[in-house]
């Protein structure tokens, strides 16, 4: 029965679909999705990063910010949409970085071994938790055992193994928020507590990450992150920040309002 | 391979909640070989109009859990602003990140991959202990809760007790 029987749209959605207003905006959402599904890996291949000047042929500001840097950054990895973008950025391309730095490789694994037990501390079950740090581990542990690239990009982009990934992230950069909450409670605006700002918008998955989530995980990590900025800032060229401040970045991530990608200067 | 993870996880806190039980619920599967469908008992949280029930409900759990939140769902009668006359249990933490497509869901607390059973039902009885009149999906009960507390809601809520007994 339609929701309305008195609003003709609803009758000839109803009469064309079989289906009442409601069902017929979910399905279509759902075909949405599917579509974005199907078009974008989540993580892509290396591309030129002409492929990105595509996206905006029609629009003179960013072609013309993009091709300015052509020069620095000659390829991008895209990433999908799907609000875990910067934690799947970061997470491949300092992956990727790992597969050939034995130094590095060994300095993560100790800090990531040691995260464990803080955020047991701070009171994540430890049932679930220990689920999600062994994935983690076992990507570490194959890069170590067999660096291979293509195999990184076959873990990130099967939907399970990429999201187990993101939820450790996710939790990484709660437990970092929680452990300096009198260092980050002076970014939040209203009286929202550090401990439900972690709960609203940083374990869940899908939620945005802002600069304070960046901070954050960078921190944790003691891994260096340049941002280049690619807005309709009045700027002719493309900003750059590092996080945390002042560390030489280790990795190039591109962000497009509301989206990471990952750069790459070779 | 995500289901597996899933399989594995649930059978883990199935072992662990029969062995160690938690105040306050008691778990099992409907069916042996189904380990996606539980039958929990929550008894109803003392010093509450609930105390003295013992309500069966069913959880079912997503292919992909724990990335996925569960679906809870009362079978025995009861009353309550955030359990619906069918007895779906709405409660904002059973509901996925972006899954707000009515519009009725407030910014709370959301799905977290690192939730258990035990978390969960440790929240479900938080919650029958103190309900969320903001978004209430029975709409009848939140009236009774907010206007009529100590008459009408009680005596409904008394009933359903009642009921629990007699099974």
């Amino acid at each position: 029965m339609a929701e309305n029987p008195d609003n003709p749209i609803d009758e000839e959605i109803e009469r064309s679909t079989g289906m009442t207003r409601d069902e017929a905006i979910l399905a279509q959402q759902d075909r949405i999705q599917k579509e974005v599904e199907d078009t974008n890996p989540l993580v892509s291949e290396r591309l030129p990063l002409v492929v990105l000047k595509e996206e905006y042929q029609a629009d003179p500001v960013y072609s013309k910010k993009i091709e300015d840097m052509y020069a620095s950054f000659p390829y991008i990895r895209k990433t999908r949409g799907d609000g875990n973008c910067f934690f799947r950025a970061f997470g491949f391309a300092y992956m990727e970085k790992l597969l050939t730095d034995k130094a590095e490789l060994h300095r993560f694994k100790e800090t990531i071994e040691k995260s464990k037990d803080t955020l047991i501390a701070l009171g994540f079950p430890s049932f679930t938790l220990m689920d999600f740090y062994d994935t983690f581990m076992e990507v570490v542990n194959q890069i170590e055992e067999k660096p291979s690239l293509s195999e990184l990009l076959a873990t990130f982009c099967d939907q399970g193994m990429s999201d187990y990934l993101v939820v450790y992230l996710r939790l990484l950069t709660s437990a970092e928020l929680q452990k300096e909450a009198d260092f980050y409670q002076n970014f939040f605006e209203g009286n929202r507590t550090v401990k439900e700002f972690c709960s609203q918008e940083v374990e869940p998955m899908y939620k945005e990450s802002d600069h304070i989530h960046i901070i954050a995980l960078t921190s944790s990590l003691g891994v260096g992150v340049r941002v280049v900025y690619l807005d309709r800032g009045e700027n002719q060229r493309a900003n750059h920040h590092d996080f945390p401040e002042g560390m030489p970045p280790q990795i190039v991530l591109l962000y497009r309002p509301g989206h990471y990608d990952i750069l790459y200067g070779e | 391979m995500v289901e597996s993870r899933a399989v594995a996880m649930l059978r883990r806190q199935l072992t662990e909640l029969n062995k160690n039980p938690v105040d306050g619920f008691s778990a099992g599967l409907i069916d042996e070989s189904d380990i996606f469908k539980w039958e929990v008992l929550v008894m109803g949280p003392p010093d509450t109009f609930y105390d003295g029930g013992c309500f069966k409900a069913h959880l079912v759990f997503p292919h992909d859990y724990p990335l996925k939140p569960p679906k809870m769902k009362f079978i025995s009668e009861i009353w309550h602003p955030n359990i619906d006359k069918n007895g779906d249990v709405c409660i904002s933490i059973l509901h996925e990140p972006g899954e707000d497509k009515w519009g009725y869901e407030s910014p709370a607390e959301r799905w977290v991959p690192v939730h258990t059973v035990e978390t969960i039902l440790l929240s479900v009885i938080s919650m029958l202990a103190d309900p969320n009149d903001q978004s209430p999906a029975n709409v009848d009960a939140a009236k009774d809760w907010r206007l009529d507390y100590q008459g009408e809601f009680k005596r409904k809520v008394k009933r359903c007790v009642r009921k629990t007994e007699d099974m």
